[in-house]
């Protein structure tokens, strides 16, 4: 009787509530990855190093030497996000398939005992 | 639909399944299998046994079973219907079944986490619902009619234990007079239903993940190491926590501040309110909300940490003003540039004026306030909002000022319900409802310093060291206030006391002689305020005392004091004629650090006393008028516009005004009541009082000129009292007839009273004794008799 019960929920609500678990798992990676603040702030200064502006009345070296650091705070900025921008991206593409595969593969599962059955009977092995 | 309990419905036989699979056993075991099937399946796969497919293919089952026992039956959700089955909270549906009588019912009930949260914050004990057993109704049916009508009522997600314990009492006849009984009423119990919710939302939400930003949330913003070194960082505890400190309460102002920080003009809030009017919670509440990923706040404003800048700290830091403002400007460059900081100023006028402990840089700050380049928040008194004001305008208008009002009635609930967890995790007790009521109502009346709800939350704190048992109730509450503020608040429970309360005047007449109306008139006083019937909002008693000089008025005042209010020592005595003219109010409100026997520094020092205020019609008109309020309401403000409490103090003021009039009258035969309009009149009309000084106090008592039959009493109690002191050398003393009848025709004066009579008893009985035991005639043991022969009166 149980495992009637829990099939009968296993192609129903738990069905329902396995994608729901992994859908919160995908958005708990992107948070980790902090994935909307880094393509919001791919182009900023890395922790604002160099984040002081030239005044009015600056000299045109001292304006191109802010420019030039603010350029290379921005590189380093930049660079250090995409890194973590493309190493969130591949596990969360690699999180996705495999969370769209097992949920497609959902309704076979209970079927994997049959399954195990046949091959016993048919004697594979490897 | 069907408000009895169905056992066939499909939530109770899920209950009896998460009963049976979701416990450590059946985990575990079903662990082992998984491991075993799978371990053996992979062990055969090894040796090339087709029998392996067999084993792994079935270790799918114990794996499915354990998807199946931490989802389908981690919770039994109710169904959206108007069955009692489907609405019961999941711990009640083994607990009910559907021969369940109302006793049984109740005998279940302790069992479940809300029966018992309600029975024991609201005092509902096992001996109260065994006394009402017989009372309730024969079948359950028409309690869990109620529940639904209760979880309807007080917006409950489900019917809880706590709403079927309510249920239970609203099902008993005179239910009300019970619950009144228990000093609650079943508005008091839904509360409580709402206060379980509460906390249970609480705890279930707890468990839900927060989105804190994740790794790279503050990469774009720059360091702050001066700030860290000089500020507390308010939203490194909310990162990736979920307090919800009374969002709800505070909501309102915390959609002001949002909008005033994501759109353009001034970046800055001035949250203006009274000390514990909660307006560092409202920061904090602002700080876990812009650190909450899942929070709909626009992104300008996403994950930018408040940081609370320590004014001592940065004071101490600096050795004179300039190297301060360079401290501050450093801070400022470092807040400007790393873009996710907003800063805030609590007690921010330390930032604005010269003194111990605060420092003026108002010229660097309000440049930048009114730049609005840096997002601040100031915290100020109303108080020192004007005084800043005052001193500079340009400020005042350059701020966004947010009102904080301190809570109601209501609010100071909900706020004490959702900080009484705390507290008791950190003490070690557990607080009844009635000790937050209680909290409530008497800090309203005795602590004046601070607003609500933080003066609530103070003395809820402060009564938990008088818990009884680990329990903090009213009485524990009470107690508190006892111990802190020196004043009675308990309604006269003991034995002991209610017999000195019900027998005072025959105490009193132990030192005093006659003057029935005003003894009687201020023993009710004191019977009224014990009894808990008294105006709150009055002093205990008010009264004035009229009549010729020795007859008992300061007296009366005394022994009032050593009665009831513990010695004759806390009694605070005010000599009228000290206060003739109009500059000497300030001595009645002078700070305690500066006098301290000013009216409201005793006051504040010793709420619970009598206060004498003696010749009363002597003081100047100005220092009657400030007297007005503390007759009328009992509060008075001193210097400093601290209210001080004369709340718990009966006051009594004394004048020989009319003194003439009363003892012709008396002697001409008139009576004390027929009397008493013609002198308040000519009181009046003389202009020795004004109407509307008379008016406010209780009671005007006329004090009758003793008679020779009453200096017998008299004479007796100063024996008593010479008796009394010479108790310690073992003698006593007494008088003949005789020798007492001489000393009262020596020692009457209608216009002077019992005073004389004093005089002539130290001139003959003491000098006497003091002879006696000098030449030892008197030794420890004796009696001396004397007798007429032995008075000299010269």
């Amino acid at each position: 009787m149980v495992i009637f019960e829990m099939l009968s929920w296993w192609y129903a609500r738990g069905w329902n509530i396995f994608i729901k678990k992994l859908r919160t798992t995908l958005s708990n990676t992107v948070d980790f990855f902090s994935m909307n603040s880094l393509i919001r702030t791919l182009f900023k200064p890395y922790r604002q190093i160099s984040a002081e502006t030239a005044g009015a009345n600056s000299s045109l070296d001292l304006r191109f030497h802010m420019f030039l650091d603010r350029l290379i705070s921005r590189f380093i900025g930049f660079f250090s996000r995409l890194i973590l921008l493309i190493t969130g991206s591949v596990i969360i593409l690699v999180g996705g398939i495999c969370s769209l595969t097992l949920i497609l593969l959902w309704p076979i599962i209970p079927l994997i005992p049959i399954a195990g059955v046949i091959l016993t009977i048919t004697g594979v092995t490897i | 639909m069907s408000s009895a309990f169905n056992s066939k419905n499909p939530r109770v036989r899920k209950a009896r399944q998460k009963h049976s699979y979701n416990n450590p056993f059946m985990i575990v075991l079903n662990f082992i299998l998984l491991i075993t099937l799978l371990g053996g399946g992979l062990a055969l796969l090894y040796i090339h046994s087709s029998f392996a497919w067999l084993l792994i293919g079935f270790s799918i089952i114990p794996l499915m079973m354990l998807f199946w026992i931490k989802n389908d039956l981690a919770e039994i959700p109710i169904v959206s219907s108007n069955d009692f089955t489907d609405l019961i909270s999941e711990n009640l549906l083994l607990l009910l079944n559907e021969k369940m009588t109302p006793a049984n019912l109740v005998e279940v009930l302790p069992k479940t986490p809300g029966g018992a949260f309600i029975m024991a914050r609201f005092g509902l004990t096992i001996p109260f619902f065994e006394q009402v057993l017989p009372f309730l109704p024969a079948s359950t049916e028409p309690i869990y009619n109620s529940a639904k009508t209760i979880r309807e009522k007080t917006n409950s997600a489900e019917i809880t234990g706590s709403v079927l314990v309510v249920a239970v009492i609203e099902n008993l006849p005179n239910y009300e007079q019970l619950l009144n009984q228990l000093k609650l009423n079943i508005i008091d119990l839904y509360r409580g239903i709402s206060w379980f919710n509460y906390l249970n939302g609480i705890v279930k939400n707890s468990k839900k993940p927060v989105h804190s930003g994740g790794i790279a949330r503050d990469l774009a913003f720059g360091y702050t190491p001066t700030l860290q070194h000089f500020a507390i960082n308010l939203s490194d505890r909310y990162t990736g926590a979920n307090y919800k400190i009374q969002q709800a309460e505070n909501a309102e102002i915390i959609q002001k501040i949002i909008h005033t920080f994501s759109h353009d003009g001034r970046q800055n809030v001035a949250l203006i309110g009274a000390y514990g009017s909660g307006r560092s919670t409202i920061v904090n509440s602002f700080a876990e909300t812009l650190m909450n990923a899942d929070s709909k706040i626009p992104n300008n404003l996403k994950f930018r940490q408040i940081y609370s800048l320590d004014a001592p700290s940065l004071i101490s830091a600096a050795s004179n003003q300039s190297e301060l403002e360079y401290l501050m400007i450093k801070i400022l460059n470092e807040i400007y540039s790393a873009q996710n900081i907003i800063l805030c100023l609590d007690n921010a006028h330390l930032f604005f004026e010269e003194g111990p402990g605060s420092v003026d840089i108002t010229n660097l700050l309000v440049p930048i306030i009114e730049a609005g380049r840096i997002r601040m928040i100031l915290i100020m008194d109303h108080q020192k909002f004007l005084e800043i004001s005052a001193k500079n305008p340009a400020l005042a208008n350059s701020l966004n000022k947010i009102m904080v009002n301190p809570s109601n009635e209501e609010e100071t609930l909900k706020i004490l319900m959702d900080r009484v967890p705390y507290f008791e995790h950190q003490k070690n007790v557990v607080y009844t409802y009635r000790a937050l009521t209680e909290a409530y109502r008497l800090s309203e009346q005795y602590i004046h310093d601070i607003e609500m709800p933080g003066k609530a939350k103070l003395l809820l704190e402060s009564a938990a060291a008088h818990a009884n048992n680990r329990l903090v109730t009213a009485e524990s509450v009470q107690t508190a206030v006892e111990k802190s503020y020196g004043v009675k608040v308990k309604v006269a429970e003991d034995t002991k006391d209610r017999e000195k309360l019900l027998n005072l005047e025959q105490l009193i007449h132990e030192r005093m002689v006659d003057q029935e109306e005003a003894v009687s008139a201020v023993s009710n006083a004191l019977r009224r305020a014990a009894a808990g019937v008294k105006n709150q909002n009055r002093p205990i008693g008010t009264f004035l005392f009229l009549g010729p000089t020795g007859v008992g008025k300061t007296e009366l005042a005394k022994t009032l004091s050593e009665v009831y209010f513990n010695g004759e020592t806390n009694i605070i005595r005010l000599d009228m004629n000290e206060f003739v003219s109009a500059s000497d109010v300030s001595r009645l409100i002078k700070e305690g650090a500066s006098d301290a026997l000013s009216l409201t520094a005793q006051v504040m020092k010793q709420p619970f006393s009598v206060i004498l205020l003696d010749e009363i019609e002597k003081a100047h008109p100005s220092v009657l008028t400030t007297l007005l309020q503390v007759l009328d309401e009992g509060i008075l403000r001193d210097e400093k516009n601290r209210e001080v409490s004369f709340r718990d103090s009966i006051i009594i003021a004394t004048s020989n005004a009319g003194a003439n009039t009363i003892r012709e009258k008396i002697s001409a035969g008139e009576s004390i009541t027929e009397l008493k309009e013609e002198i308040i009149n000519d009181l009046i009309s003389n202009g020795e009082f004004k109407p509307e000084f008379l008016n406010r106090f209780d009671e005007i008592c006329l004090f009758k000129p003793l008679s020779k039959e009453d200096l017998i009493q008299v004479l007796d109690l100063i024996i008593a009292s010479t008796n009394k002191t010479l108790a310690n050398q073992k003698i006593s003393v007494s008088l003949t007839p005789e020798a007492k009848q001489i000393l009262i025709d020596k020692g009457y004066d209608p216009k002077m009273g019992a005073r004389p009579m004093r005089r002539i008893v130290q001139k003959t009985v003491e000098n006497i004794v003091a002879s006696a035991i000098l030449s030892g005639a008197a030794e420890a043991g004796s009696t001396l008799t004397i007798t007429p022969s032995e008075i000299n009166i010269t």
